[in-house]
């Protein structure tokens, strides 16, 4: 009984539910502070101190604005859209290690559905634009699937590159193995280091941010395929998007940084493991906040182009050290 | 895939004004577009026809918010085409550096949008940033930052005295180095290239047969500036280069433009440097003579015509304006038209419309009657307007 | 990529933007912003009203027979033409830029000398 209790407040309190809404605000506040520092600017100000609370106010904003539904759009599956991308990334933050080594669900092979969660983000994304039966957001779901066939296969790659030791070693493909093996020895400091910078080019086209902002490209399709949300359902969508950025900023940092585990190997701090994992989801966040300040945005053509022609080799090369090396040096 | 029409525009981010392009789309290639315009218009042709030539300067500078010292400048010229005297040689060199700084303003501006529409929001922020510096010296020189009041018939309102041309020339130095930096960015920045080489191509032979104008025929490689062609204000005075680029694309048009920066702002020394004294303005009667005028001029985006008819009295009987972007209108369906190895993606779209710096509120002036539900298309004459609304 | 050197300065940089209420910038000294008319050195011409682009001046009879313009701020566009209009140079451009009210009688500048 008192398990099971326990259990619920981990899903839903920490470190599960509320606790990453909370960090996904605090990352879009950082995100949009930063980047406007990058340029010069003074970014959110009002709300809260120094502007902390405006993610949470535009929220509360959005939830109290007129709902809108196209009158071609297919209902149900327009509407139901919103819920599922929350759904679907409050789910994938329960496979981060918060605190611990492992996170509140964690079992043989999580990696592999981690992967799969984060495509089908983007299936539901091509859902999104084609119900909402408009102009707009229907060249913006195209976007995002052609865009997925140029990043996806470097995003799993540098996963896998990231899992290649605890593969070679314990023929383990879990998370918890993976903060356990770099528990000594961050798998950023060495091999992973090109392993690392294709997973932050991914993510950032998965997180459609500038250079790949390519299916909301502001611009040229108004807002691609979130066109036509508006009030809760956008409200809902851009919770579920900042939720996503806190979990691959999260990801990144559990696979590269060594996720929970002390700053200083073997340094055993005041700091709990939380602090830690976030304060390296914090530092994820930063470098991909200066690649978006860095850029201009591409063209789809481009971007396939420049994934399939340097992207997936680089990272198939790197996939192929990551498996190779370590098995020199045992030899 | 059967072709989609997409419309961008009235009402669209890429669009700052009101305007309608109907892209035909085949996947993500543009086979086709058609524009539109009419949105915007003010009527202050006609509004001039009824407020005096002093009040008329002060709406012509309304027409643009970005070229203003350009359109009164314009106005003034076709004035005193009619009134037919000399005006003073001191508010020639600060009419000209009155027309310059507009310029570098405008270029600034409309570099920093154009980094918007490929986004790039940290350029875009940059650059407006270091545009304020421009802003801030033509406050103090013509006393606002938007409209200016500068010109006015037989002269210009405001002199230079010497330290407010020390300030102007401090600026013109820091700037130098700024507008340099970002030409260099420019140039290496792989992401911008990427986006502007060889999109929104205009051959020179269009850009002829279009009468395309300003930095959009420069970049094209037709040498056309009417500082040069026709020189009024200062310009026979001042040595300038007229800068063309030949690979006629949204590149050729971004370096126009940088360049033609750097070109003003030696313009703008020079004119400092030779500025004769003496007064800067003349006493003109308010009744101008019969007659007709014509006031041309290189505005930021191209060449601006006003043409002013005269009947004796107080107010203008007729004033007609050309703005550059009407004439570069035209070449937009071109530029957007895939043809052979050409191929314009929807993502080309709001770039190379961008790349003529189009102003429609200073465009939109012609009515063209469509009834919607026919397609039928008309255009009124002056007096069957007359006939069906004036009563007197 | 040569902007990226630019970015990681300007994080270092302060913040171009002024907090516009709590920190203000000086205007230059012969900035266009609220026209002042002095109605002791006024003749009453009527000039300022003939050439005033925007109908922001009216000429008012007073009860001692002398005529003076009434300003309305709100449609006043500060191009400073009536300063130069005036022959008696009673008019002039203050520094004054804050001008937004609720009051709209505010915005009316009775040729009395008082405005309500």
């Amino acid at each position: 009984m008192i398990q099971d209790l326990i259990d619920l407040l981990r899903i839903i309190v920490f470190p599960g539910f509320l606790f990453f809404a909370v960090l996904g605000l605090f990352f879009e506040w950082i995100d949009r502070k930063f980047y406007a520092k990058l340029q010069n600017r003074v970014g959110p100000l009002y709300a809260g101190p120094w502007g902390l609370f405006q993610p949470f106010a535009d929220f509360v904003k959005l939830m109290a604005k007129e709902d809108i539904v196209p009158e071609g759009a297919d209902r149900p599956l327009f509407s139901s859209i919103p819920v599922f991308a929350l759904a679907l990334s409050l789910f994938a933050v329960l496979f981060l290690p918060v605190c611990g080594a492992q996170g509140v669900l964690s079992f043989e092979g999580d990696l592999i559905v981690v992967t799969v969660i984060l495509t089908f983000f983007v299936i539901l994304v091509f859902l999104a634009g084609f119900s909402s039966a408009s102009r707009y957001p229907g060249v913006g779901a195209e976007r995002s699937v052609l865009q997925l066939l140029g990043y996806e296969i470097p995003l799993v790659a540098s996963v896998l590159g990231a899992a290649a030791v605890t593969i070679q070693t314990e023929g383990s493909l879990q998370i918890k193995s993976i903060v356990e093996t770099q528990s000594s020895w961050w798998s950023i400091l060495g091999i992973q280091a090109l392993g690392f910078a294709i997973f932050l080019l991914a993510a950032q086209a998965e997180l459609e941010r500038v250079p790949f902002d390519i299916p909301e490209a502001e611009t040229e399709i108004v807002a691609g395929w979130l066109t036509e949300y508006s009030g809760k359902k956008l409200a809902l969508i851009r919770l579920a998007k900042d939720i996503e950025l806190a979990f691959l900023c999260g990801l990144g940092a559990t696979l590269f940084l060594g996720g929970p585990q002390p700053i200083l190997p073997g340094f055993v701090g005041a700091l709990s493991s939380t602090i830690i994992f976030v304060i390296k989801s914090i530092i994820v966040l930063l470098i991909l906040t200066i690649i978006r300040a860095a850029m201009s945005r591409l063209r789809i053509d481009q971007m396939v182009n420049f994934a399939w022609k340097y992207l997936v080799p680089i990272s198939i090369l790197q996939l192929l050290l990551a498996v190779m090396v370590p098995r020199l040096i045992v030899i | 895939m059967s072709v989609v029409d997409i419309p961008i525009g009235p009402q669209h981010p890429a669009i700052k004004e009101p305007l309608n392009i109907t892209c035909y789309v085949d996947g993500e290639h543009v086979v086709g577009a058609k524009l539109r315009i009419g949105y915007n218009h003010r009527g202050i042709e006609k509004a001039g026809e009824y407020q005096t030539y002093i009040q008329n300067l002060y709406i012509a500078e309304r027409i643009c918010g970005i070229c203003g010292i350009v359109h009164a400048f314009c106005l003034t010229q076709a004035t005193e085409d009619i009134i037919g005297k000399e005006i003073p040689k001191r508010a020639d060199y600060i009419r000209t550096i009155g027309l310059e700084l507009n310029r570098i303003h405008s270029h600034l501006l409309w570099l920093g949008v154009a980094a918007h529409e490929i986004g790039f929001d940290t350029l875009f922020m940059y650059v407006w940033r270091d545009r304020e510096m421009v802003m801030d010296v033509i406050e103090d020189f013509t006393g606002n930052r938007v409209t200016y009041a500068l010109m006015t018939i037989g002269g210009v309102r405001r002199d230079i005295p010497q330290e407010k041309a020390e300030r102007i020339l401090k600026v013109m130095d820091l700037l130098d180095e700024k507008v340099r930096k970002y030409k260099k960015m420019c140039l290496d920045e792989r992401t911008i290239r990427m986006r502007c080489d060889g999109v929104g191509i205009l051959r020179k032979e269009d850009a002829i047969a279009l009468c395309a104008v300003g930095p959009t025929a420069r970049a094209s490689g037709v040498p056309f500036d009417v500082r040069a062609d026709d020189p009024h204000a200062a310009y026979d005075e001042i040595p300038f280069r007229v800068v063309t680029y030949d690979t006629c694309d949204v590149t050729a048009r971004l370096l126009v433009r940088i360049d033609e920066t750097l070109e003003s702002i030696s313009i703008v020394r020079e004119a400092i440097k030779r500025m004769p004294s003496g007064p800067v303005r003349i006493r003109v009667p308010r009744v101008v003579p019969t007659g007709e005028g014509v006031g041309r001029t290189e505005a930021p985006r191209g060449e601006v015509i006003h043409y002013v008819r005269a009947n004796g009295t107080e107010r203008p009987f007729r004033w007609k304006v050309r703005a550059p972007t009407l004439a570069n209108l035209l070449s937009i369906p071109v530029m957007l038209t895939s043809r052979g190895d050409y191929v314009v993606n929807i993502a080309d779209v709001p770039i190379t419309f961008a790349s003529i710096d189009p102003c429609l509120s200073c465009t939109d002036r012609a009515i063209r009657f469509i009834d919607v539900s026919s397609g039928k298309s008309w255009v009124w004459t002056f007096s069957q307007i007359k006939r069906m609304y004036w009563r007197d | 990529m040569p902007i990226f050197g630019d970015v990681l300065k300007t994080a270092f940089q302060k913040r171009a933007t002024l907090l516009y209420p709590f920190e203000k910038r000086d205007v230059p000294s012969d900035y266009r912003g609220k026209v002042e008319i002095d109605y002791n050195r006024c003749v009453g011409c009527g000039l300022c009203v003939k050439d005033c682009p925007a109908a922001a001046l009216e000429l008012v009879t007073l009860p001692s027979g002398n005529k003076k313009p009434r300003y309305y701020l709100a449609r006043c566009t500060f191009c400073s033409q009536c300063v130069e209009s005036c022959p008696r140079k009673a008019i002039k451009m203050t520094q004054f830029y804050e001008l937004a009210s609720y009051n709209r009688r505010i915005e009316v500048v009775e040729p009395c000398g008082i405005s309500y």
